[in-house]
C-alpha cells in the first residue's frame, strides 16, 4: 500500500442521478468512496471478502457488491445507493413491501437486499421462492432466517415492483 | 383501538430501509483518529518488545499504543481489565496494540510495520487434555487470580445432593480447570438400575460466532473534564459504563455511554472494544474510533464456546426420563471473564422432570479466544446432547419420541438441576402442540433418505430489574423513555405498550432512547429479559402518567376520576364520548410559561422477581445424501410458548431468526483452529454462516401462555428460539439413516463417517 500519498486519480460518476467529480487514491474501493467521501453511509461493510453483500449497490442498473470494484473502475457509470431508491423521506416499493412484510429487523443488511430484490425483480418479475433464494444467496442476513426476505419480495413482486 | 397482540411493522422501519439510519461506523467526529488493532500471531508466547518506529514513519499515523500506554487504574483477570495484551499472548487474535491514524488506511498500513517480537509458550488447544494433570497452563501469568475472578460470575453449585459422591469429578484435575461444578439430587446409581432403559453417549460440538453483520464498533470522545463519552454498539450501555470506569479509574458520571443503532448482536456486544477505543482516545486526547473488519471480529471476538458433553439417562415406560448423569467440559478460552460452564450443568436437564441427576462440569482455559455470549448460551450444546439421547431412549423403551418427552415434561413445582423449583412453564402445552403439527404427521411417508426429527429447549430468562418513565408532550403525544437498547424490535413493542395503556394513538406515541447521564436504570439487552423487565416498566410508566392526566382532567372537567377514561388521545366521561377533551388541551395548561398545575410525568419501576421460561420445540425435514453426507433442510417449524405476543409479525421474525441460527449450530457453523491455534474459519470465505439458498421457510406456531410477571402476559422469547435446532436436526438424520453423528457442526464428512461407521 505504498501508492499512499501518491497521485490521485480524478473520477466522474453518476450517484443517485447526481454527476460527481472525485479525487482518490487509486487504491479507493467504491464502497468507501461512497461511504467517506460522498457521506452516504446507506451503503455497509459487513465483511472483507466479498461474502456478506451488505455493501450491494446498483451500477447502470444491476446490484454490484461495492467493495469489490475500485472507484476508478465504475468512471462514468451511474450508480444507485439505498439513499437513492426514492425521493425523500418516502419508500419505493420493493421498500414498503420490506416494511409491511417483515424483511427486516436490525436494518444492516437491509440496504444491500433491497437493492438485490431490486435488481432480481428488473430481470425477473415474478419470481418462485426458489429464484428468489438463489437471486439473495450472496445477501447475508443474520436475524430474520430469510423467511420475511422472502415474503417481502414476494410482495414487492406483486406489487409490481418489477413491471 | 389495542396495539398489543396486532402485527405492526417496526417503527425504525422508515430509517433501515432509507440508509438513513446512523450506526457508530457512521458517525464521524471533528479530529476523529481512525484505529486498526495489531492482533497477535501467535496463541500462546510472552511478548517480548513491540517495534513501533516503522509504523510512527506511516504518513498519517498518530500513535502506536500497548497495554502500558493505556492509563488503566485497575488489573483483574477478566478480559475487559486487560484490553491490550500484557506481556502474554494468550490466544492467536488477541489484540496487543492499537494503531491511531487520521485515515482508515493509514492506520491499517501502520499495522503492518508493527513488529510484535515474541517467545513461544507451549499452545494449550484440546479441550480433553487441557483438563489432564500435568497438561501446561494455558495462562502463565495470573491476574488477581484468573480463575477465581472467573468463577465468581459463574452460576454456582448449591447441590442438594453434595454429599453425594460425583465419580466423573472425583478425579485429579490441571490448573486449567474451573470448577467442578456439581448439581445432584437422589441415587443416580440405584435410579438408572432400576429403568427399563438406559443409554448414553459423548458428544461434541464447535466454537461458533455470533456473526451480527455489523461488526463491533466503538467511537469514544474525550471530554475536557478528564471523562469520556463512548458511542457504542453495545447491548447495555449501563454495563459498559460500569466496567469501563472501574478500568480507568473514572467516576461513573465521568463516562457517558450513548448505545448506538445495533447491527445485530445475539449476545456478542458486550465491551470488547470499548475499554481499548476509550484508553486510546484518553491517551492521546483526541476521538478515536475503531469498527473492526470481519477478519479481526472473528480473530479477536468472544464467540460461543466449544463442550464435550458425557451424557447418560435413563427412563421407565410406565414414568418417562427417570434419571441422568452428565459431565460436560467447556472450553472458556483463555480468559475467566465469563463462561456457562456452570449453567450448562443447569440445563442439561432440559424442560423435563427428573427424579435423579448427578451433574457435573468444568470450565477449562485454552488458548482459543474468550467466551463470549451467543443466544441461550449452552443451549445448543446442552440440546444436541441430551434431545438425541432422548430419542434413543424412546427407541429403547418401544414409545414415541413426542410421548415420552410429554410424559416427562417439567411442571411447575418439580426441581431444577439447581435444586430451585421450576416456576410457572408449559413444556407439556408445547408438546403437546408439536404432537398435533402437521410436519411431524408426514414423519411415517417420506421418501428414502429423509427424515423428520424433532427436540426440545427451554430458556429460563433474565430477570433484570428497570426503570422508565413517560412525559407528556404539549400537544397531547406521550413520549417514553429508556436506556435500553433496541436490539430486537423491542420500542415497537414499548410503543404498542404505551399506547395501549395511555389511550393515545400510536402515532402519537414517542420512545425515546436516552443515554447513561440521563436515562433511568436500564439494563442489558440480553438474557431474553428486556420486554419481559422494561416493557413492564413502560406500562407502569405510561400509567403513572395516564392517573396525572385524569387527576387533573377530574378538577378540571368537575367529574369523578373513576368516571373518565382515555380512549384515542381524548379524556372523556364514560359513556359520554361527545364530551371529551384532547389530551393536548390539557397538557398545553401544565407546561406553559404559567401553569395551574405541574407537568405530567409518569414513572415506572420492576424488578420481575420470578422467571417465565419459554420452551420451544422445533420439527426438522432433512435429506440425507446417502453418497456424500450432505444434510439438506427441506422444512422446519418452531412450535413455542411466548407467554403473549405483543407483536405477533416481530415474535414471528424472532422464531424465524432462531431457528436458521439454529441451523446453522446444526449443519454449518464451526470455528477451527490448526494444531498452532491459528484459526482456520477467520472469514467468510471459510466459517459458513446459513445462506437464503441454504434454508427453507420457517413455519412458526406459538402459543401463549401468559406469564403472571411480563408486561400482558408476555415471556421472553429470542433465546429459547435457537435452542432445540441441533437436536431436531440430529435427530432428523438418524431418522433419515439410522446413523447417529454425535459432533458438530454435522458437515458431510461427518455425517458420511457416521453413514459408513454404521
Amino acid at each position: 500500500m505504498s501508492e499512499q500519498g501518491t497521485a490521485r486519480h480524478r473520477v466522474t460518476v453518476t450517484v443517485n442521478g447526481v454527476e460527481r467529480t472525485l479525487d482518490l487514491e487509486p487504491r479507493t474501493l467504491l464502497v468507501h468512496a461512497l461511504r467517506n467521501e460522498l457521506s452516504l453511509t446507506g451503503t455497509k461493510i459487513g465483511c472483507d471478502t466479498s461474502q456478506c453483500g451488505a455493501c450491494t449497490v446498483l451500477v447502470d442498473g444491476r446490484s454490484l457488491k461495492s467493495c469489490t470494484v475500485l472507484a476508478v473502475q465504475v468512471a462514468g457509470r451511474s450508480i444507485t445507493t439505498i439513499e437513492g431508491l426514492a425521493p425523500g423521506s418516502t419508500l419505493g416499493v420493493v421498500q414498503e413491501a420490506f416494511k409491511q412484510h417483515h424483511g427486516l429487523q436490525c436494518g444492516y443488511c437491509t440496504p444491500g437486499m433491497v437493492l438485490a430484490t431490486v435488481d432480481l425483480l428488473g430481470h425477473t418479475p415474478d419470481p418462485d421462492e426458489a429464484a428468489i433464494r438463489h437471486a439473495l444467496a450472496g445477501n447475508v442476513c443474520r436475524c430474520t432466517g430469510y423467511t420475511g426476505i422472502v415474503d417481502s419480495v414476494r410482495a414487492a413482486a406483486a406489487a409490481g415492483a418489477g413491471q | 383501538m389495542t396495539y398489543v397482540g396486532t402485527d405492526l411493522p417496526r417503527i425504525d422501519a422508515d430509517d433501515k430501509l432509507r440508509g438513513a439510519t446512523r450506526y457508530v461506523g457512521d458517525l464521524k467526529p471533528h479530529g476523529l483518529l481512525h484505529a486498526r488493532l495489531v492482533l497477535a500471531m501467535e496463541a500462546h508466547a510472552t511478548i517480548d518488545r513491540v517495534l513501533k518506529d516503522d509504523a510512527l514513519a506511516v504518513p498519517g499515523v498518530v500513535a502506536v499504543l500497548t497495554a502500558e500506554d493505556l492509563p488503566t487504574a485497575f488489573e483483574g483477570p477478566m478480559r475487559q481489565f486487560e484490553p491490550l495484551a500484557r506481556g502474554e499472548i494468550v490466544f492467536a487474535g488477541q489484540p496487543v496494540a492499537i494503531v491511531l491514524a487520521e485515515t482508515e488506511a493509514a492506520a491499517e498500513d501502520g499495522v503492518e510495520a508493527v513488529v510484535v517480537e515474541t517467545t513461544a509458550l507451549p499452545v494449550v488447544l484440546d479441550l480433553e487434555a487441557a483438563i489432564e494433570p500435568g497438561s501446561p497452563a494455558a495462562r502463565v501469568r495470573q491476574v488477581g487470580g484468573v480463575m477465581e475472578g472467573g468463577a465468581a460470575m459463574h452460576v454456582e453449585a448449591g447441590s442438594d445432593g453434595g454429599d453425594e459422591a460425583v465419580p466423573a469429578a472425583a478425579g485429579p484435575v490441571s490448573a486449567n480447570a474451573v470448577g467442578p461444578h456439581q448439581q445432584g439430587q437422589g441415587d443416580v446409581a440405584a435410579a438408572l438400575a432400576g429403568c427399563d432403559a438406559v443409554v448414553r453417549g459423548t458428544f461434541r460440538t464447535s466454537w461458533v460466532s455470533q456473526i451480527y453483520m455489523e461488526p463491533q464498533g466503538a467511537l469514544a470522545i474525550p471530554e475536557v473534564n478528564g471523562g469520556v463519552t463512548i458511542h457504542s454498539a453495545t447491548q447495555g450501555a449501563f454495563y459498559v459504563r460500569g466496567m469501563v470506569s472501574k478500568l480507568y479509574g473514572l467516576e461513573v458520571d465521568k463516562v457517558r455511554v450513548v448505545a448506538e443503532p445495533l447491527g445485530g448482536a445475539f449476545g456478542g456486544k458486550f465491551n470488547l472494544i470499548d475499554p481499548i477505543v476509550t484508553g486510546a482516545a484518553l491517551a492521546v486526547g483526541r476521538p478515536v474510533r475503531l469498527q473492526l473488519t470481519r477478519s479481526e471480529d472473528f480473530a479477536a471476538g468472544m464467540p460461543a464456546s466449544a463442550c464435550v458433553l458425557e451424557l447418560e439417562l435413563g427412563g421407565t415406560r410406565a414414568e418417562g426420563l427417570v434419571a441422568l448423569r452428565s459431565r460436560i467440559l467447556l472450553d472458556q478460552g483463555a480468559f475467566g471473564d465469563w463462561a456457562v460452564d456452570g449453567g450448562v450443568a443447569v440445563m442439561i436437564g432440559g424442560p423435563y422432570g427428573w427424579q435423579a441427576w448427578e451433574s457435573t462440569s468444568f470450565g477449562v482455559v485454552t488458548n482459543r479466544f474468550n467466551t463470549g455470549a451467543y443466544r441461550g448460551p449452552g443451549g445448543p450444546q446442552v440440546v444436541f446432547a441430551l434431545e438425541q439421547l432422548v430419542d434413543e431412549l424412546a427407541q429403547e423403551l418401544g414409545v414415541d419420541p413426542l410421548e415420552l418427552r410429554r410424559q416427562s415434561a417439567a411442571a411447575e413445582g418439580d426441581t431444577v438441576f439447581d435444586g430451585t423449583p421450576w416456576p410457572a412453564v408449559a413444556a407439556r402445552e408445547v408438546i403437546e402442540r408439536t404432537q398435533l403439527h402437521p410436519l411431524w404427521a408426514k414423519r411415517g411417508s417420506l421418501p428414502a433418505n429423509e427424515g423428520i426429527g424433532v427436540a426440545a429447549g427451554v430458556w429460563m430468562g433474565a430477570r433484570f430489574p428497570s426503570a422508565a418513565t413517560c412525559r407528556v408532550d404539549q400537544d397531547g403525544g406521550i413520549t417514553v423513555v429508556t436506556g435500553a437498547v433496541d436490539m430486537s424490535g423491542t420500542n415497537t413493542s414499548f410503543a404498542a405498550i404505551a399506547a395501549d395503556t395511555f389511550g393515545v394513538p400510536l402515532s402519537q406515541v414517542r420512545v425515546s432512547y436516552a443515554d447513561t447521564a440521563t436515562a433511568p436504570h436500564s439494563p442489558p439487552s440480553g438474557g431474553s429479559g428486556v420486554t419481559y423487565s422494561v416493557g413492564q416498566s413502560i406500562r407502569l410508566a405510561a400509567q403513572d402518567a395516564k392517573d396525572q392526566l385524569l387527576d387533573f382532567a377530574s378538577g378540571q372537567m368537575d367529574v369523578a376520576v373513576t368516571d373518565l377514561e382515555v380512549v384515542d388521545g381524548m379524556v372523556r366521561p364514560v359513556g359520554s364520548p361527545d364530551r371529551g377533551l384532547s389530551v393536548g388541551h390539557f397538557a398545553a395548561q401544565v407546561t406553559g410559561f404559567v401553569a395551574v398545575a405541574p407537568p405530567l410525568e409518569g414513572r415506572g419501576r420492576f424488578a420481575p422477581g420470578n422467571p417465565s421460561p419459554s420452551v420451544a420445540c422445533h420439527i426438522a425435514h432433512v435429506r440425507v445424501d446417502p453418497d456424500t453426507g450432505e444434510v439438506t433442510t427441506l422444512d422446519y417449524a418452531v412450535i413455542q410458548d411466548v407467554g403473549k405476543a405483543l407483536n405477533p409479525a416481530l415474535v414471528r421474525g424472532q422464531l424465524q431468526g432462531g431457528a436458521v441460527q439454529s441451523i446453522g449450530w446444526a449443519l454449518y457453523e464451526e470455528l477451527q483452529h490448526d494444531e498452532n491455534g491459528q484459526l482456520l474459519s477467520g472469514s467468510f470465505m471459510q466459517y459458513a454462516v446459513p445462506r437464503a439458498d441454504l434454508v427453507p421457510n420457517v413455519q412458526i406456531d406459538f402459543i401463549e401462555v401468559p406469564s403472571a410477571v411480563g408486561p400482558f402476559g408476555a415471556k421472553g422469547i429470542a433465546e429459547a428460539a435457537v435452542m432445540a435446532g441441533t437436536g431436531a436436526i440430529a435427530n432428523a438424520v438418524a431418522a433419515a439413516t439410522g446413523a447417529r453423528v454425535r459432533e458438530l457442526p454435522m458437515t458431510a464428512p461427518r455425517v458420511w463417517r457416521a453413514l459408513n461407521a454404521k
